[in-house]
């Protein structure tokens, strides 16, 4: 399998099990797709067959959340060969995780956990994602995570930190605006100058999602829940983010409170236009 | 590296219930609380969504937050191990018959079982079923030396009570308003013949057959267990009917 010339990425979805066959028929153009690998780390049957079949038709991203690169030890051997083995049957145009960590010393905490960013674990998670790419041979994304806890005993800034990453192992970043619009929000930072500090070159992909305000302590707290439309004030910052570095592969992602195909698709053609033409060009 | 361990080892501690744990961490305990409590939150609810997805039947009976809590209290115990999590839950099945709340449904055990099995040929390695043709072949000597094996992704299970019609009727897609365990025996074969899951009542003869073919047997023992357990029964159309379904994967010669 290999892309079709005119398949050039433009704005993707999540892809949701539920959508399989509105994804299969839609023909809109430079529309492609992302997956979580952990959803799909199956022997054989129906998920591997409809995304063999979306795979024909769309460019697909495989998207990790469960290698743990943070974590205090080196990743998983066999979830890398499961990552490898979808890697090399759906061709992805481009392979991500996460800069956090969540399985460790055998049990998988379903989460993107925080740490404190030192250059000791500078060194030791460009060590892991070093292995990550030599294990699929190839560049791979790391994604900012979304934090809500402040933490003392950070040596680097997150924006520090991803630059080195990107230096240290000829990673890329893939940028979730949402996550730096949450994070800012609950730390107390500024999202503008977050974003304005990473390197364009090294942005490979987008990501857009919802937030909400946390049940109990309302706006104090934001939470990534991705369970609902991308909020405005993200938008925003996402065309000033494509107005300065261009545009790039953007996703619109949603894993809760999941709507018709036809919403979601009205979200990623509004983030394809403003991929045509940032608002403040 | 050894001040990550330190952090992680404590922020594990604080996730399992211990915040303080992460004291030395915080510059401002309510926030940093506030922030723990996010992570508790969405872990908790990770493993909570797993076991509500894999095992619907369960749900059926007690409803998603019935199902939801237990998941997290199982989840304690039974943290998933790795993180593709569309199998998890292997323990919970065992793990419901210790949960207090559970104690007056012993059969919910029985039904999260059931639900695994759904799951693990849902995702078993894709395999073709051995077609009508191979059988035709076959005569009254061979059937004498001959075993079937089950078409991978199969599971046979029968129940003294009628568990199994229970859970075939939970798994429709619109499950009836009253549900009753009755006391007759009852079996069901699950398998994944092509991209759809399979699920098929058996008769004690069906039953019968399937498990001896699966502990290989020659098909002329297995027909024989079959009769046994189900006098006048039809051999022929049951033979049938598992070729059709797609129940084989391969003949196998038992002469030496």
């Amino acid at each position: 399998m290999t892309l079709p010339p005119s398949a050039h990425p433009t704005a993707g979805l999540g892809l949701k099990p539920q959508h399989y066959a509105e994804a299969l028929a839609c023909g809109a153009e430079g529309l492609w797709f992302e997956v979580h690998p952990e959803n799909y780390m199956a022997e054989g049957g129906p998920r591997l067959a409809w995304l063999d079949a979306i795979r024909a038709d769309h460019p697909l991203s495989l998207h990790g959340v469960g290698l743990s690169l943070a974590a205090d030890e080196a990743p998983d051997l066999a979830h890398l060969a499961a990552l490898r083995r979808l890697a090399d049957r759906y061709q992805p145009f481009v392979v991500s995780e996460h800069l956090a960590w969540s399985t460790r010393r055998g049990a998988y905490a379903p989460d993107l956990l925080p740490f404190p960013r030192t250059r000791g674990a500078l060194v030791h998670i460009a060590d892991n994602i070093a292995r990550m790419q030599d294990a699929l041979a190839r560049p791979v994304l790391i994604e900012n995570p979304s934090l809500y806890m402040p933490l003392k005993g950070h040596e680097l800034s997150e924006t520090e930190f991803l630059a080195e990453l990107t230096r240290l192992t000829g990673c890329g970043l893939l940028v979730d605006v949402n996550n730096v619009a949450v994070s800012a929000h609950n730390l107390g930072y500024s999202a503008h100058a977050y974003l304005d500090a990473l390197p364009a070159k090294a942005i490979g992909e987008i990501h857009l999602a919802g937030h909400a305000a946390d049940e109990r302590l309302g706006e104090a707290l934001l939470i990534d829940t991705h369970g609902a439309p991308v909020a405005e004030p993200v938008w925003a910052l996402f065309d000033r983010l494509i107005d300065r570095i261009g545009p790039r592969p953007t996703l619109i992602e949603r894993d809760d409170n999941i709507p018709a195909f036809a919403e979601l698709m009205a979200e990623r053609d509004r983030a394809a236009a403003i991929l045509k033409a940032p608002v403040h060009a | 590296m050894r001040e990550l361990t330190r952090f992680q080892d404590a922020f594990t501690t604080a996730l399992a219930g211990d915040p303080d744990a992460l004291l030395p961490w915080w510059e401002d305990a309510e926030a940093g609380a506030a922030g723990l409590s996010v992570y508790r939150n969405t872990v908790a609810k990770g493993c909570a969504d797993a076991i509500v997805a894999n095992f619907p039947s369960v749900e059926r009976v007690c409803g998603a937050d019935w199902l939801a809590a237990a998941g997290v209290r199982h989840a304690a115990e039974h943290p998933p191990a790795r993180p593709s999590l569309l199998d998890y839950g292997q323990a919970f099945p065992d793990w419901l018959t210790t949960f207090p709340p559970a104690d007056d449904m012993p059969f919910l055990a029985d039904l999260a079982r059931l639900d695994l099995a759904w799951t693990r040929a849902h995702l078993a390695a894709d395999a073709s079923p051995l077609g009508a043709a191979a059988f035709a072949a076959l005569d009254a000597e061979a059937f004498a030396a001959t075993a079937a094996d089950l078409h991978p992704s199969a599971t046979v299970a029968g129940f003294a009570d009628g568990l199994a019609g229970l859970w075939i009727a939970l798994r429709a897609a619109t499950p009836p308003e009253a549900l009753e365990l009755n006391d007759a025996p009852s079996a069901v074969l699950i398998l994944r013949p092509a991209l759809e899951v399979a699920i098929r009542p058996l008769t004690a003869g069906g039953f019968a057959f399937l498990a001896a073919c699966r502990q290989g047997q020659p098909l002329a023992l297995a027909a024989a267990a079959a009769l046994a357990a189900e006098p006048g029964l039809d051999l022929a159309a049951l033979f049938a009917d598992l070729i059709a379904a797609g129940a084989f994967a391969a003949l196998r010669s038992l002469s030496a």
